[in-house]
């Protein structure tokens, strides 16, 4: 047993450290640790450096351009790059549409998409969610219709992050309504967000911030090459993507660099005259969330690296998911309460690039209450958390 | 990194794992208990032959020269089968505590440890100090031939079994000393902890001691003290991995086989997700009882005592959901004494208190 990093280990993130520190642009940097949103222009940017430098999709297979680093050098990566202040590139194109790609899509679309994905030329959104269809995936109605060599596409998606960006949506569409099980109906599909009868109409969440959308479709009509793999089996595919986001999920990189930036804000706040981080009581709630994220750093390095040695995956994901998601909330919701009165001037814009307005506190404290209310999120998307204690039930309990 | 055990101490707990299954099921604890006895000579001899008391101890002392991930496996497995016998006390402790305070002069005593023919125990609490190792207001006067020592020392873990005992007292700043347990003025209030493992009170009444009773000195001890409640601490919240695991065990079982309302009752979602949680936490728990493994031994005591209380504090948390929960998804059967899971509950009261408990190591951590 080793619990530290090897030599070799140690070196990698030197040279992840060295490259950030040379190619991370200054502006991106500065929007990323100010904790404000980033633009379009900014993440494509961000993405095609990465692309360069052959780190943009680190997990795809070496033959497809992945790097072949083992789960401890990805985290090591993912740490890094959060202590950098380097954003991570989007998820939808890189871990989620192009290993449903490279498994079950044909060799044109590979050709056609992927380097599009590397580089982050294209912008990619996930169309799954629906309005009816949140926890209860499968029972999603937007409908594809065979037409000659189309499929007629109608219906609505929801929930669909960044997709005021979007080139393409890659969506979960029903194609037979007459199946047996809703799960046997459904398709993989891969539709340009440019062709008419796509409208995109933004939500606004409720921490004041433009980052999810409804996409509707009216009689869009998508070209039959785009369906992935084979008719009905699109929830196969699904799955398969949803279970192969186990790398990262724990979101260990993005916590610690939370975790000092509350102890800095802790710092900088007094109470009964003192630093707030000096107040037992405060501490006593830092050390637990402090222990509670040093435990779950080593049980996920310690589940990949046995995953990737062959143990079965079995509810790894979902529960690297549950523990990540509950710690990051812990974390923002202490920061919150951290930064006292002036948590409640809202100004949800602050740290955004181009903004100017004066703050009423500092940008740690305008940032902190809608962080706090924009993650409560992280236990809701992607399968909520009651949804991966039930995927984990049914495995370890049979129920 | 790595996460594993190696090929030996994998076979070593095999083969604690074998014999403890033969000779130590749940029926001989109940009947154990029921003699008012922590410590059976042949179970003792019989680990000892196996060797998992040499094993973590000097190769000069006719140990094995293991590690502290040795005792984490050993202990787990100890606790899994609820031995109540002084392993800890004895392999991590008294040994520890000799060997640090008296070099080379103390193999003599450590192989009489590893191969289990003498017992000893140490005594660093006091009454009114909670969990202070360092708090000692037991005195030790220096007179013409020795010291006289007087005070108090609480719950000492294995003092009930031990010809030997080490305690601390103050000599110009906490010391340690050695005391025969039939030394005259020493009393020793024996008893056994909630789960079956004995301990015991020492009160010293102006007890007199030659010179070389002194072990380690003002200088010395306060280091070592802290030392040796790591490792103890490391090797409890081990044996709380063990009997986590066997509750784990039992509840998942129940789940699936008790039936009510014409359904396992782990059908019901209120009490799978609740068990998912416990999944979850003891997966947790899991990682900071493997880093307090690795880090018990750090000559760096900062970092030392930041995994320890972290793994300390962490464990001590989820034993205590563990206790709780398990016995409400058991209902009216998790509350008799005739059913083995109340033993791992209280199995998992011991180990959270007994070298520092979880506010103890939280404050600690916090203070680091």
């Amino acid at each position: 047993m080793e619990l530290s990093l090897t030599e070799a280990q140690t070196a990698f993130r030197d040279e992840v450290h060295a490259f950030l520190d040379e190619n991370l642009p200054a502006d991106i940097k500065k929007t990323q640790t100010s904790g404000g949103h980033l633009s379009k222009e900014q993440h494509q940017r961000w993405h095609k450096i990465l692309g360069d430098k052959g780190w943009s999709t680190p997990l795809w297979p070496i033959e497809y351009g992945g790097t072949g680093w083992s789960p401890v050098e990805y985290a090591v990566f993912d740490e890094e790059c959060y202590r950098m202040g380097a954003p991570r590139v989007l998820p939808f194109s890189v871990s989620m549409l192009g290993p449903v790609l490279i498994n079950f899509g044909n060799d044109e679309q590979r050709e056609r998409f992927l380097p599009g994905i590397k580089s982050g030329a294209d912008w990619w959104a996930q169309g799954f969610s629906e309005p009816g269809a949140g926890s209860d995936l499968a029972s999603l109605k937007t409908s594809a219709v065979r037409d000659g060599d189309h499929y007629v596409v109608n219906g609505q998606k929801t929930w669909t992050t960044l997709g005021q960006h979007g080139d393409w949506i890659f969506c979960l569409v029903r194609t037979d309504a007459t199946a047996a099980k809703p799960q046997t109906g459904i398709s993989f599909i891969l539709i340009d967000m440019r062709d008419p009868g796509v409208e995109v109409r933004p939500i606004i969440t409720l921490d004041g911030s433009h980052e999810v959308n409804e996409v509707w479709f009216t009689d869009v009509r998508v070209p039959a090459e785009n369906l992935v793999g084979q008719e009905n089996m699109g929830w196969t595919y699904a799955k398969f993507l949803l279970q192969n986001e186990r790398i990262g999920i724990a979101g260990i990189g993005q916590s610690k660099e939370q975790l000092v930036g509350l102890r800095r804000l802790a710092a900088a706040e007094k109470k009964n005259g003192k630093p707030l981080i000096e107040d037992p009581s405060f501490r006593a709630k830092l050390s637990e969330v402090e222990i509670e994220l040093r435990a779950l750093d080593l049980t996920n390095k310690r589940m990949l690296v046995e995953t990737e040695r062959g143990m079965d995956p079995g509810p790894v994901s979902s529960m690297l998911k549950i523990r990540g998601s509950e710690v990051a909330q812990r974390l923002y919701e202490l920061k919150m309460d951290a930064a006292g009165l002036y948590a409640l001037p809202f100004q949800p814009e602050a740290g955004d690039a181009g903004w100017n307005d004066e703050l009423a506190g500092t940008l740690a404290q305008a940032r902190s209450a809608p962080h706090y209310l924009n993650t409560r999120k992280i236990s809701i998307f992607g399968g909520s958390n009651e949804i991966q204690r039930s995927i984990i039930s049914k495995m370890m309990l049979g129920f | 990194m790595n996460f594993d055990y190696s090929e030996e101490q994998k076979m070593l707990v095999q083969s604690l794992e074998r014999t403890l299954a033969k000779t130590y099921d749940f029926e001989t604890y109940r009947s154990q208990l029921a003699t008012k006895t922590s410590h059976d000579p042949a179970l003792w001899n019989s680990l000892a032959e196996l060797g998992i008391m040499a094993m973590p101890l000097p190769e000069a002392a006719g140990g094995f020269d293991g590690n502290h991930t040795d005792i984490a496996l050993i202990s787990a497995e100890l606790g899994r089968r609820l031995v109540p016998e002084p392993y800890v006390s004895n392999v991590v402790l008294s040994a520890f505590v000799l060997n640090a305070a008296r070099g080379d002069a103390s193999l003599d005593q450590v192989s009489q440890i590893a191969t289990g023919e003498t017992k000893y125990a140490v005594g660093f609490y006091e009454p009114g100090e909670r969990h202070n190792p360092l708090a000692v207001n037991t005195t030790a006067e220096k007179t013409d031939g020795g010291w006289v020592i007087s005070g108090h020392k609480a719950v000492v873990l294995g003092g009930d079994t031990a010809s030997e005992l080490i305690i601390s007292a103050d000599a110009g700043g906490a010391s340690l000393f050695i005391v025969p347990a039939d030394a005259d003025g020493l009393s020793i209030r024996k008893y056994q902890l909630l789960d079956g493992r004995g301990a015991a009170d020492l009160i010293f009444d102006n007890v007199s001691l030659g010179a070389d009773a002194l072990i380690a000195d003002a200088g010395n001890a306060e280091a070592i003290i802290l030392d040796a409640i790591d490792r103890g601490a490391a090797a409890l919240v081990a044996d709380s991995l063990g009997a986590i695991e066997e509750i784990i065990n039992m509840t998942k079982e129940y789940l699936r086989t008790r039936t009510q309302f014409g359904r396992p009752i782990g059908s019901f979602q209120v009490l799978a997700h609740r068990m998912v949680d416990l999944l979850v936490d003891y997966e947790q728990a899991k990682s900071m009882s493997m880093e307090a493994s690795v880090e018990a031994i750090n000559e760096n005591r900062t970092e030392r005592q930041k995994a320890i209380s972290a793994a300390k504090a962490k464990v001590g948390a989820v034993s205590r959901k563990f206790g709780k929960e398990s016995i409400q998804m058991h209902g009216g059967i998790g509350m008799t004494d005739e059913y083995a899971l109340g033993a791992y509950v209280k199995r998992l009261l011991v180990n959270e208190t007994l070298f520092g408990d979880t506010d103890y190591h939280l404050e600690r951590y916090s203070s680091l």
